[in-house]
């Protein structure tokens, strides 16, 4: 009875998407179903038991004979699409949907008119990665990141910046390439062995029913691994992404951000599952990763605009993630996945934080901004906090995953990939600080004016509960850890 | 002679891919760009297809009059068949909007050059 709340994480999101875009002008009903949905969302999440859910399919001993040889040997064979719910899925669901609730209740204090369509692609989106994460089939989680980048586009298209159409318009040809890519790496796949689904893939390969070194699974690896890094926005797409990031609302931004970190760790987690055996699998990921953290704190420490500077040290903060998937231990998994779940919390964090500032002034230009912590003076410390968490400031979430990763690092015998770990977190915080003494502490330019006189009561509490998750989690990471220790063991 | 069709059609799909890369990256008029893209996708999708294609076989629909064995031995895999039927679809709507978003910025900027229409967002 309990698995049936499986299918209806996704289901539920979408149902409610197709509601609020039909409930489009009547905002107090739009209003109400939204955030009884995102409140119902972390919900089922949380009391779902766990399990697999089957969609049809057939039964595949009565079908073996018409499969391809390289399956006929795989005793588990799953021939129809499987959704799989452990405690790892239950936790970026969760907090998925707690980031959703928090910004669509911010978006409802900041406007008095909804748009149903903005609140269907949200919903979308939230169902699309959802589906991602319960999906144990590389074409569908290829199906479903589809969907997420046209919300994401559209998400965009929705916001109030003057050259959305172009960012949009960029980031789907982008799109255009690197998905095609991802499809081609699951064709030689399915040409290699017979099946789209992750674990009769990994069956066929570990137990060399195919050579795992052949040809069209090197391509296929190499294709993969290219849309994984459009998927996830690590270089050479960290500048759409966080162009992306930027042109959005900030409540927008926060959701687009949870978007990308849950398309980065399913696929991720996919990929590590089916190409972990090939030769230049870790170093690969390694150097993009680390391409990622310094570009991401180097351009975000060029920049004027707070919204642009908190996207690229988004991207920096991506590519911890990728570390430590690419230094491939126990511990160092454990840390990529902690990492983002506090990602996921600390960005949104600071895009709805900051986003205040673009509420009341209109502008995230940090020349045209000051002395706004007497506009604002609690939400100027939660944010400050919340930057904290980001750098790796004791005792926040941030600091307990870095340190892990850190020491992770230490242990596989890779000190340099620790010590710039450590200089990047630096650089983060000193281009967090720099930014918030900018538009909080300098002396208020003269010439600044107010859109509105102080900010909504819900974004203050939307960020004080992020700010509160930050702290749980950074004074007992074993409530999240305990869970992904076991999933890397069985990872590696 | 029917190996070959296999072939020509893999073939067929890396020319595709290649020329549509080549529209995507180097073509300027973004509706050159958009036709590229279509261009790798179809060739994706054929390079897919192919994948399930059997020499001499038949369409995989169980058809009242067909023995189960003789369906097994002839009919082609049928998995690729489902997955290009969904990659057509997404391909569809990233086209759609790709081609309304060429349209405004059209009417915005006046040009289909994505170096006028790029090069003018300067913010």
């Amino acid at each position: 009875m309990m698995d049936m709340l499986i299918p209806l994480m996704v289901i539920i999101p979408i149902i409610c998407a197709l509601m609020v875009n039909i409930l489009h002008g009547k905002d107090k009903l739009m209003r109400w179903v939204s955030l009884i949905v995102a409140i119902i969302f972390p919900i089922i999440a949380i009391i779902a038991s766990l399990g697999t859910q089957y969609f049809g399919g057939h039964n595949s001993s009565l079908i073996s004979s018409a499969l391809p040889a390289t399956l006929a040997s795989v005793s588990s064979l799953s021939p129809g699409i499987v959704y799989v719910f452990a405690n790892i899925n239950r936790i970026f669901i969760f907090l998925v949907g707690i980031v959703v609730f928090l910004s669509l209740f911010t978006y409802f204090s900041e406007r008095k008119k909804l748009s149903g369509p903005y609140l269907f692609l949200i919903f979308m989106g939230v169902a699309s990665v959802t589906a991602l994460l319960l999906s144990n089939d590389i074409f569908n989680m290829y199906v479903f990141f589809e969907i997420v980048a046209l919300t994401q586009v559209g998400i965009i298209i929705a916001s109030s910046s003057e050259y959305k159409y172009e960012t949009a318009f960029k980031y789907l040809i982008l799109g255009s390439i690197g998905g095609p890519m991802l499809l081609l790496g699951i064709g030689f796949i399915l040409a290699v062995v017979g099946s789209v689904n992750i674990a009769d893939i990994v069956a066929v390969i570990s137990t060399n029913v195919v050579n795992p070194l052949a040809t069209p699974l090197i391509f296929a690896f190499a294709l993969m691994f290219f849309g994984w890094l459009y998927v996830s926005g690590l270089p050479p797409f960290h500048t759409i992404k966080s162009e992306l990031y930027s042109r959005a609302r900030p409540n927008g931004a926060a959701i687009l951000q949870a978007f990308s970190v849950i398309c980065m760790i399913a696929f991720g987690i996919a990929i590590y599952r089916i190409f972990v055996y090939v030769p230049f699998f870790k170093p690969a990921i390694i150097i993009f990763s680390l391409l990622a953290m310094v570009l991401g704190v180097s351009m975000a420490l060029m920049q004027n605009d707070f919204r642009r500077m908190i996207a690229f040290l988004a991207v920096g903060e991506l590519g911890f993630i990728g570390l430590g998937f690419g230094i491939g231990t126990q511990l160092s998994i454990t840390a990529a996945l902690f990492q983002a779940a506090n990602e996921l919390i600390i960005t949104a964090l600071l895009f709805i934080g900051f986003g205040t500032v673009y509420y009341l002034t209109k502008t995230s230009d940090t020349k045209k901004l000051g002395g706004l912590i007497t506009v604002s003076p609690k939400m100027a410390i939660m944010v400050l906090l919340g930057g904290f968490a980001m750098a790796g400031v004791p005792p926040f979430n941030g600091f307990q995953s870095k340190i892990m990763l850190v020491q992770s690092a230490l242990n596989a015998g890779l000190p340099e990939l620790a010590i710039v770990a450590v200089i990047v977190s630096i650089v983060t915080f000193f281009t967090f600080v720099k930014a918030f003494h900018t538009v909080y502490l300098q002396p208020k330019p003269a010439n600044l004016k107010f859109a509105h006189k102080k900010i909504p009561a819900i974004a203050t509490f939307s960020v004080a509960v992020l700010l509160i998750i930050c702290l749980i989690l950074g004074i007992l990471p074993d409530l999240v850890t305990k869970i992904f220790i076991p999933f890397a063991g069985g990872l590696i | 002679m029917i190996m070959s069709t296999q072939l020509v059609c893999l073939f067929a799909a890396g020319a595709f891919i290649v020329i549509g890369l080549f529209a995507a990256i180097f073509i300027d008029n973004i509706i050159k760009k958009i036709i590229g893209i279509a261009f790798i996708e179809e060739g994706v999708n054929l390079f897919i297809v192919t994948l399930g294609y059997k020499a001499g076989g038949v369409v995989p629909i169980f058809l009242e009059n067909m023995s189960p064995d003789w369906f097994v031995a002839n009919s082609a895999y049928p998995l690729p068949q489902a997955l290009v039927l969904t990659s057509i679809v997404i391909g569809a709507s990233t086209l759609a909007v790709m081609l309304a978003l060429a349209m405004v910025l059209y009417k915005k900027h006046g040009s289909l050059s994505t170096k006028v229409i790029l090069g003018d967002k300067n913010d």
